[in-house]
């Protein structure tokens, strides 16, 4: 939760943490698209699945207030992969994604980015132009739920009572 | 998970850098390995290519090919495995592809791998299972030089119609007491796998070996 607390400052490039979280926050539709263009249409490079996607199920666990004792919430469906990628000399880095939902397409495309953005020669470019405009659009869509529901605030006076 | 009783220091991390790929295809992988293990539990003395189901595995170093498929098949987070000797590829990849605790304790192992055979634990070092739940004895994997070029021995008992003189090489005179004087537990007693590269034999409890 206390990632996606934090306000992203688009002039800092992302940890790997952040970065995960805003592929995770991404609909497959605009990770493919996204990552098409900011590889100026290059094909995916080659790798090896260390984990292909599976798909499983995760218990969520919450507490009222943030401060009461730890329930169980209810389970989710989570797909998760991992993929290494095949360089000339050998093994390259390795990319992870866990994501709730169960599509496999997505889990493996945000995996390759995740890869990519741990190769030197590729990480600012995917932090420009992938990273950067996805974490900005899930910040717009952020402040419209917001604003929304700030909109239906209500405030309770209490009126002091004079005796 | 409950893995903290069954590790005795912190498990160190997964060089994900190094690690072995696991099955292409997990499910049936994995249902074409188990088969070809019961194949050979059930037909104690056949040697059972494993190697022949599986395209594109691969084991690095030392480890045969068969004893890292079966850990895959076999393996999950509630069977602890004991491997013999420090092979980091080996361990790395079981315990992330299988979520397997791996111990150090032979008595708690569920599967075991023994690398050198001459310097394996006593028998009687694993679980035999007790009379009431003799399923929780201890399965393990024996890496021999051969599976053909040994003394001949002959076998007998369930799933073979008739004595078979089998000729696995490299297991020490000790290792055939022991199981020899674990046959009157029965049930309990220790499943064992011999493996050379892709291919195992299959020697269960009730088979019966002679000694000289």
């Amino acid at each position: 939760m206390s990632i996606s607390a934090q306000a992203l400052d688009p002039a800092r490039p992302l940890s790997r943490q952040e970065w995960m979280g805003v592929l995770a926050r991404t609909s497959r539709e605009q990770l493919e698209a996204s990552l098409t263009d900011a590889l100026d249409g290059k094909a995916l490079p080659a790798f090896d699945w260390l984990r292909a996607p599976d798909i499983g199920l995760a218990m969520v666990r919450g507490r009222i207030g943030g401060t009461g004792d730890a329930f169980n919430l209810g389970e989710v469906t989570v797909t998760r992969a991992t993929l290494r990628l095949r360089l000339q000399d050998g093994n390259g880095p390795v990319g992870m994604a866990v994501h709730r939902g169960r599509d496999k397409e997505r889990a493996r495309l945000a995996a390759l980015a995740d890869a990519l953005l741990q190769t030197p020669s590729l990480e600012m470019q995917l932090q420009e132009r992938l990273i950067a405009p996805l974490a900005a659009a899930i910040a717009a869509r952020r402040a419209i739920k917001e604003a929304q529901a700030a909109r239906t605030k209500v405030e309770f006076f209490t009126m002091v009572r004079g005796d | 998970m409950g893995t903290a009783n069954h590790s005795d220091a912190a498990p160190q991390r997964i060089d994900l850098s190094t690690l072995t790929p696991g099955f292409s295809d997990g499910v049936h992988d994995s249902q074409g390995v188990f088969r070809a293990l019961l194949e050979a539990l059930s037909r104690p003395g056949t040697i059972v290519s494993i190697d022949a189901v599986l395209r594109d595995l691969r084991t690095q170093g030392t480890v045969p090919l068969a004893v890292f498929a079966s850990l895959l098949a076999l393996a999950d987070y509630s069977t602890p495995v004991f491997l013999q000797h420090d092979e980091h590829s080996l361990s790395d990849a079981v315990r992330f592809h299988t979520g397997a605790p791996l111990t150090t304790d032979s008595k708690q192992a569920v599967f075991a791998y023994l690398h050198d055979a001459a310097s394996m634990p006593s028998l009687d070092a694993f679980s035999l299972g007790d009379a009431e739940t003799p399923e929780n004895a201890a399965t393990l994997f024996i890496r021999v030089e051969s599976l053909e070029n040994g003394p001949p021995m002959l076998w007998s008992g369930p799933g073979m119609p008739c004595p078979r003189a089998v000729c696995v090489a490299g297991l020490p005179d000790a290792f055939w007491r022991e199981r020899a004087g674990l046959a009157s537990k029965f049930p309990c007693g220790i499943d064992c796998y011999f493996v050379a590269g892709g291919a195992l034999i299959g020697m269960p409890r009730t088979t019966q070996v002679e000694v000289d």
